[in-house]
């Protein structure tokens, strides 16, 4: 009974200290960010989201529309398109990246020269994306690309990279997935230096091998990591805007224009209330791809 | 005896293939952007005829001052640099400030600040592309470098991880300055700073490659080429030569592309070069935040 009124004067003794030391230091500290946030995101979402029942076209007056936008666009082809695209996109880039970085980070994590291999392997990452954007223009090209300069040297038919809707979808995702496997990799590889040693021992005792070792040890033990880099990956495609903008400015006959692109459509069609619907249903979307895909990851965790 | 050796001669091939498969992704990491250089100094026609042989002899800088002449790169690099410096600064200070605050304090409010944080973490940026466009021509800042630095200068990300750095840092240490009689904010600039610098260090990497290579808000924010930025002016070029505007003579618009992209990818390569080891650490803990 003593020690738990000593406990409690004790804690209200710490909480009197704490608050005479509070004072306004803490707040100045986190003015600047909350002023930041306030004024560049908190307020810019808030309006976007009055917007999108409005139809304003960046003058005059706001006229309500209710739900008309949102309407709109739900039965709205182009809308459903680039849906369809970004979701096109995500197949060709989200499994294969996963599938190529743990390989990878496998590999690395017990090579020599691992802070050369990295650094090789994040050297994409780093470079400008409208620089590689161009180059991959130059590489694909149908007639006089290096690509299909290589492939017909090696006796096989030239490809339609940037000039076929369904290769040029390709052409993009090989662009994304260089850029930022590398950097997967190095997130993968974080997530691996985690893992105990000796539980691989206590296995290979128990004589399992590499394959078995690696499916029932690292990739469990990793999936944190893994539902980490596909809602990153997630992110990137479903927002992906630069790449397709400069490659191939979201043709051939639309078929690389992704969300993202559509998006901006608006924005050069001052079509604000519509682009401000478009946002959130794209947040929306995001929102439920990103935590179907940790859900998903996280129930194989738990069998 | 012939298991044992069966499993070392797998362990060897096992070693093999792991560096084969390294040796095959870092080659493909880095082809592109050595095909890119080299291809830069090549003559135009050398580029499309033959694009895997380089000769030492047939060399020429004629694409480098062909670009020079169709777009003012040197503005493109001056903006960049001013929006990098800037803003750069700003995310140096400010993020570890705020991290600080919400490491070593407790104060009424905090656990919603915190809430905000992390949800703008997951915030896609493209939601505000519109109406922060809008917020913009409010205030009158269309092409303009407060426009380019201020709306994301002191971002999420940067806050959340100087505050797992700093509470690394043992409270005994700040108590001990406190009763030496330090104020707040003499023990952030000369107990925090000092001890975070690794982090800080690695903080300053990532922004500067992430100023450098924006794009998304620097097209949509900015109209004027006073104003354009490197990454902005390149697509621009990009776009021209789509259009058909410089042209089709694709030897020599080829050839002040590739230029005009080994030009801008230089320096932060450069700068990726030196510091390397900062930004790998800088990646890997912000993956712990998963």
């Amino acid at each position: 009974m003593v020690t738990v009124t000593e406990a409690m004067a004790a804690r209200r003794e710490a909480r009197t200290a704490g608050r005479r030391r509070v004072k306004a230091a803490p707040y100045l500290f986190v003015a600047p960010f909350v002023l930041v946030f306030a004024a560049f995101s908190a307020y810019p979402i808030f309006f976007a989201l009055q917007l999108s029942f409005t139809n304003w076209h960046g003058a005059g007056a706001l006229r309500v529309v209710g739900f008309a936008n949102y309407r709109y666009l739900l039965a709205s082809p182009d809308f459903w398109q680039s849906m369809a695209t970004s979701g096109v996109l995500w197949l060709l880039v989200v499994p294969a990246q996963v599938l190529l970085a743990l390989t990878i980070a496998v590999a690395l994590r017990k090579a020599r020269f691992r802070g050369l291999f990295s650094a090789a392997l994040i050297a994409p990452f780093v470079t400008p994306l409208v620089a590689m954007a161009q180059v991959w223009i130059i590489l694909f090209d149908k007639d006089f690309g290096a690509v299909n300069h290589g492939l017909t040297s090696l006796g096989l038919p030239a490809v339609g990279w940037l000039t076929t809707s369904v290769w040029a979808k390709v052409t993009v995702a090989l662009l994304v997935l260089w850029r930022t496997t590398g950097y997967a990799v190095i997130l993968l590889l974080a997530g691996l230096s985690t893992i105990p040693s000796d539980v691989y021992e206590a296995a290979r005792i128990d004589g399992a091998g590499a394959w078995h070792q690696f499916w029932s040890i690292t990739v469990p033990l990793v999936t944190r990591t893994l539902s980490f880099v596909v809602v990153i990956g997630t992110l990137t495609v479903f927002q992906l805007f630069a790449e397709p903008y400069v490659v191939t400015g979201g043709g051939p006959f639309n078929g690389t224009r992704t969300a993202g692109l559509y998006l901006y459509k608006h924005i050069t069609n001052s079509d604000l209330g519509l682009g401000a619907a478009n946002s959130m249903l794209l947040v929306l979307m995001v929102l439920a791809l990103s935590v179907a895909s940790i859900r998903l990851l996280r129930s194989r965790e738990d069998s | 005896m012939t298991t044992r050796t069966g499993s070392t001669a797998s362990v060897r091939l096992g070693a093999v293939g792991r560096y084969v498969l390294l040796i095959v992704a870092a080659c493909i990491s880095l082809a592109p952007l050595l095909w890119m250089m080299a291809s830069a100094f090549k003559p135009g026609g050398d580029i499309i005829a033959r694009p895997f042989s380089f000769d030492a002899g047939r060399l020429t800088l004629h694409n480098f001052r062909a670009m020079l002449e169709t777009i003012p790169i040197g503005t493109g690099f001056r903006n960049t640099a001013i929006v990098v410096v800037i803003k750069g600064a700003l995310t140096m200070i400010f993020c570890p400030m705020a991290g600080f605050a919400f490491a070593k304090y407790t104060f009424p409010g905090k656990r919603l600040l915190f809430g905000t944080v992390l949800t703008t973490l997951m915030l896609p940026t493209l939601v505000l592309l519109i109406p922060l466009l809008l917020e913009m021509s409010q205030l009158g800042w269309v092409s303009t470098f407060q426009a380019l630095i201020l709306p994301s200068a002191v971002d999420a990300f940067g806050v959340f991880w100087m505050r797992q750095v700093i509470m690394a840092i043992p409270d005994e240490l700040l108590d001990a300055a406190r009763v030496d009689g330090a104020g707040d904010l003499r023990i952030f600039a000369s107990i925090v700073l000092p001890v975070i610098r690794p982090g800080l260090a690695a903080l300053g990497v990532l922004s500067f490659i992430n100023i450098y290579n924006d794009f998304v808000w620097p097209v949509v924010a900015v109209n004027d080429e006073q104003h354009q930025t490197l990454q902005v002016m390149l697509s621009a070029l990009a776009q021209n030569i789509r259009s058909g505007q410089l042209g089709a003579d694709w030897t020599s618009v080829w050839g002040q592309l590739l230029a005009a992209s080994t030009v801008a990818a230089v320096p932060v390569l450069a700068v990726f070069i030196v510091l390397q080891r900062h930004l790998i650490k800088g990646v890997m803990a912000g993956s712990l935040k998963g």
